[in-house]
């Protein structure tokens, strides 16, 4: 099976600071893996490379290889804004536009330029329906998004990216800021999701991660401790940081 | 036991000695005062307001020397600024100065609300950290420009120009003293205020937006005018608010180039013009007389302009902030 | 659709750099019109000269007395070997023709001659104007005959009977006397009475309707254009000195109240977020020491707020010196050479006003004197700034 991204020798540092050391990960379509480790170990740094959002700081520097199917991302004649509308991303706290819910859902193709009004109601629905949210806001779209509650203003977020038509949605630990109810509603979304989209998620809970993922990485100081399918590596780790993580000695 | 035992804090007792007693009297002085100190600095808002009422209010209710009161309907309603000889009329009219300050400190905002917020965004997301401390110097210095300097710049440099301008498309100006030059002037001393409090709002935006707009594939352009300065709205509003009223009540640097219309209203730009405050500075002859106490009637009228703009202003902040937003 | 979007997109940024720049050149050229035609007037005579020209209608002291001077070498104009002066023919602002004086011997005559009707000496110096010579036995020296004629006729050998000549003026040095006497009068009373509100405010006031009152009937006062505070200095300060018999009618004393209450809010503001920057700390170490509130305020905070009182007073001074509106109200707009505070005045500001609003303006000297108010402006922000960086590195340590 062909890799989404193929990642080799990746290095990351912010000034003087490492962030990552030698990297080498393969991501792999429609599944959903789960990148696990401490706090600070660098997941969401590495998460932030494949849509390089890391352009945002100016101390970051990046050597290496990340290839989207057969493209190194960071050539220089890479179109970053093509890029992101084929990688999506949705944020740990619930950021949507202080605009109505059927703005937010329709920013990202109305930036690309789509202005006919029928054109973007589908566009919109359609997203809202894959996120599970429709049924929830379909009479009140007009409303502010700030109006919903955090699990709702999540699945809002969900659902604004899904109107890119993304083949690879990045989520840097969608659910950490909500409630148990909510996180199961997006948990649940997130296996439906997984049948037509590739989605890696940063998650601070190896729980969420052996509950949900196909996959899952486990980083630790910077670097790539251990990664296999997600059964093998909960039930049977072949590193012993990994095993120490896994059964709660540490993180 | 001791010379703290502690009781008897602030109120002198018998325990006290005299040094301690002395102290306490002191702290006691001391604290009014600066009480009254207080008390007094918030009296002035109310010292000016009825002051300046009391005497703006006597034309209209005095005989004015034997020349009759000034109708009040009439003074803000008429739009010929004195009709008939000075010192032997009462027919004042502002109704036109009215019309004028309004008129052009909105074509001022209009003008530099732009100018303003898009400094204030080339200097938050566009300009490299030293770049953005060098604007943030200039603009600090544009705010402590005094207003008679911007005026004498405008008499000096902008009125030539305008005057020249004009003429080569056959226009006659009156050496350039105009609605222009005063909107030019004005638009020039309020771009540091509008830029400086835009800046701030435009900071203030939660960045996760900006990422979340990036995120989507729209381009940093994009994300400024369709993310950043909407969500930064309800700063600039403030700003413009702030803006307006300080353009309502500039006197000196127009009245060197707006070129003392005697009525009105104008709204042609190339003709002269007159607002409230430059009316209030125009050919002061006496200090006595309906001709001087009018000023004050002027003066009202301003307070008054400028307290309802600012309501209205508010209220359709509120209005438009309450779209979209908690 | 995607070269569309970089179209309006550079567009848009174009306009956002675009308004930075006239941002950014408004300073510049503000800055370069004032210098360039206001440079040629600025020199150390002007902050020491009169401002109104004075005609003085002289004699000589003892009339016939002869001397003789020497010629210094680095003049070429004209010279009078009798009286020890040169003249020159020049042009006056308006365009005329005058005679000036171009030097003067220390032991010349013309150093102690005394005015015709009052008998008190004045002195002819550089750059007055001479605009007659009448004498004994000649005919009169006139402007016309130019200024190589008269030097000639000055030696001739006939008594002066008269020597009309002119004090030029032009200078500011009453209106730097009236600003330098406004600014003081003004901190005198304003820094006191702000400071004592911001410290009673910050330290000792409790958070009650009455607090939070006068804290928004303070903060109103920014939203008053000046010029309103110049009609309620007419109506209010000028009769308040009067009744105190400090001055009648326009006045430094009643303008400097005016500037007062114009400053309490920002005096009032800065004052409080210096004295809130000082640590808790301080304060209880105080307190628990045995000092009471007032002590521990004189003592141990207002010392640490120092920096904070100086920037204020700084923005104080660059506001005294940049106001007009009101100044124009109540300290009127006739320029004096001998400033008394009981009196009216013109600031410096409120000098350019009178400049330019008379016809024709007088554009040059208005810039030099702005030259003069920009640079104090200039100096005066940079102080603040240098302050406000020192005050932080305190504040950090």
């Amino acid at each position: 099976m062909n890799p989404t991204f193929k990642v080799e020798n990746l290095e990351v540092a912010y000034g003087e600071t490492i962030a990552l050391k030698d990297i080498n990960l393969e991501l792999y379509p429609k599944s959903i893996t789960a990148l696990i480790g401490p706090s600070g170990c660098g997941k969401s740094t590495f998460l932030r490379t494949l849509n390089r959002m890391n352009d945002l700081i100016p101390v970051c520097r990046i050597s290496g290889r990340v290839q989207y199917h057969d493209q190194d991302i960071y050539h220089k004649q890479t179109d970053v804004i093509n890029l992101r509308k084929s990688v999506g991303m949705v944020f740990q706290k619930p950021n949507p536009f202080p605009m109505s819910i059927f703005d937010n859902v329709a920013y990202g193709p109305k930036r690309q330029g789509i202005k006919d009004k029928d054109t973007l109601n589908s566009i919109v629905d359609k997203a809202l329906k894959q996120a599970a949210l429709f049924e929830e806001v379909s009479d009140r779209l007009d409303a502010s998004a700030r109006s919903l509650s955090g699990g709702q203003q999540q699945r809002l977020c969900i659902a604004r990216a899904l109107a890119m038509e993304p083949e690879v949605i990045l989520m840097d630990e969608p659910t950490s800021a909500l409630d148990p109810i909510a996180t199961q509603k997006i948990e649940t979304l997130l296996q439906e999701l997984k049948k037509d989209y590739t989605i890696i998620i940063v998650t601070h809970s190896m729980h969420q991660a052996a509950r949900i993922s196909d996959y899952t990485a486990f980083f630790y100081m910077g670097e790539l401790i251990e990664t296999s399918d997600t059964d093998s590596l909960f039930q049977l780790p072949k590193k012993k940081q990994t095993e120490d993580y896994i059964t709660g000695r540490f993180g | 036991m001791g010379r703290h035992s502690g009781l008897s804090l602030n109120k002198p007792s018998n325990t006290d000695t005299n040094h301690q007693r002395f102290q306490k009297l002191i702290n006691t002085v001391v604290k009014r005062l600066v009480f009254l100190s207080a008390l007094l600095s918030a009296s002035f808002i109310i010292i000016v307001v009825v002051f300046v009422a009391l005497a703006g209010i006597e034309p209209f209710i005095s005989d004015n020397e034997g020349l009759g009161s000034v109708s009040f309907f009439g003074f803000i309603t008429r739009t010929i600024w004195l009709d008939g000889p000075t010192f032997s009329s009462n027919m004042y009219g502002a109704g036109y100065l009215i019309i004028n300050t309004l008129y052009i400190a909105f074509l001022t905002l209009a003008l530099s609300l732009p100018l303003g917020v898009l400094t204030a965004l080339f200097i938050a997301k566009i300009a490299s950290r030293k770049t953005a401390t060098v604007l943030r110097s200039i603009v600090e210095l544009l705010a402590a420009i005094p207003s008679i300097v911007y005026g004498l710049v405008g008499a000096g440099l902008i009125l030539p120009i305008i005057y020249n301008v004009a003429l080569s498309f056959g226009i006659q100006t009156n050496g350039g003293n105009s609605t222009l030059a005063a909107v030019i002037v004005l638009t020039f001393m309020s771009i540091p205020t509008l830029t400086t409090v835009s800046e701030v709002a435009i900071r203030n935006v939660n960045p996760s937006l900006e990422e979340a707009s990036l995120a989507l594939g729209a381009s940093k352009t994009q994300t400024h005018f369709s993310v950043l300065l909407p969500a930064a709205k309800s700063g600039i509003f403030s700003a413009a608010i702030l803006a307006i009223g300080r353009a309502l009540g500039e006197a000196t640097a127009i009245s060197l180039v707006a070129g003392n219309a005697l009525s009105g209203p104008t709204f042609s730009l190339f003709n002269r013009t007159a607002t409230l405050t430059t009316a209030m500075l125009q050919g002061m002859k006496e200090t006595t007389g309906l001709d001087y106490d009018i000023r004050f009637s002027l003066g009202i009228v301003l307070i008054v302009v400028i307290l309802i703009t600012n309501f209205a202003l508010n209220t359709l902040k509120k209005k438009v902030g309450n779209v979209h937003a908690q | 659709m995607h070269s569309k979007r970089k179209v309006i997109d550079g567009t848009l940024k174009g306009m956002t750099i675009g308004a930075a720049l006239t941002t950014a050149s408004a300073l510049f050229i503000v800055f370069y019109f004032v210098f360039t035609t206001g440079f040629s007037l600025l020199s150390f005579d002007l902050l020491v000269t009169d401002y109104n020209s004075v005609q003085y209608n002289a004699v000589l002291e003892t009339p016939n007395q002869t001397m003789e001077f020497e010629k210094p070498e680095v003049i070429d104009s004209p010279f009078s070997y009798k009286y020890g002066i040169a003249l020159e023919d020049s042009r006056n602002k308006d365009g005329e023709s005058i005679i000036s004086i171009a030097y003067v011997d220390d032991n010349s005559p013309l150093k102690t001659l005394l005015d015709k009707e009052s008998g008190e000496p004045i002195e002819a110096t550089k750059n007055n104007v001479i605009t007659r010579i009448s004498y004994e036995a000649s005919p009169t020296s006139l402007t016309r005959e130019g200024a190589a004629s008269m030097a000639e006729r000055l030696d001739s050998d006939t008594t002066i009977r008269e020597i009309i000549f002119i004090e030029p003026g032009g200078g500011i040095r009453g209106s730097i006397i009236a600003t330098l006497y406004l600014i003081g009068l003004t901190l005198v009373m304003a820094l006191p009475l702000g400071i004592f509100s911001a410290i009673y405010l910050n330290e000792f006031a409790k958070d009650t309707r009455l607090t939070r009152t006068i804290r928004s009937f303070i903060d109103t006062l920014t939203g008053i254009p000046s010029i309103v505070y110049g009609l309620m200095a007419v109506s209010v300060f000028i009769p308040i000195t009067a009744r105190m018999n400090v001055a009648d009618g326009l006045s430094i004393y009643a303008g400097a109240m005016t500037m007062a209450v114009i400053l309490l809010p920002i005096l009032i503001r800065t004052t409080e977020e210096s004295l809130a920057a000082v640590p808790n700390e301080y304060r209880e170490a105080s307190l628990a020491l045995g000092a009471n509130d007032v002590q521990t305020t004189f003592k141990v905070v207002l010392p640490n707020a120092l920096a904070g009182l100086l920037t204020a007073t700084f923005l104080s001074i660059g506001r005294i010196i940049g106001e007009s509106a009101a100044l124009i109200f109540v300290m009127g707009t006739a320029v004096k050479d001998s400033v008394d505070p009981a009196n009216g005045a013109t600031t410096l500001a409120v000098h350019i006003w009178t400049l330019m609003s008379t016809e024709p303006a007088n554009v040059e000297l208005a810039s030099t004197i702005a030259v003069i108010i920009l640079t104090i402006v200039l100096i005066l922000n940079t102080t603040v700034k240098l302050l406000a960086k020192k005050f932080d590195k305190i504040g950090n340590r």
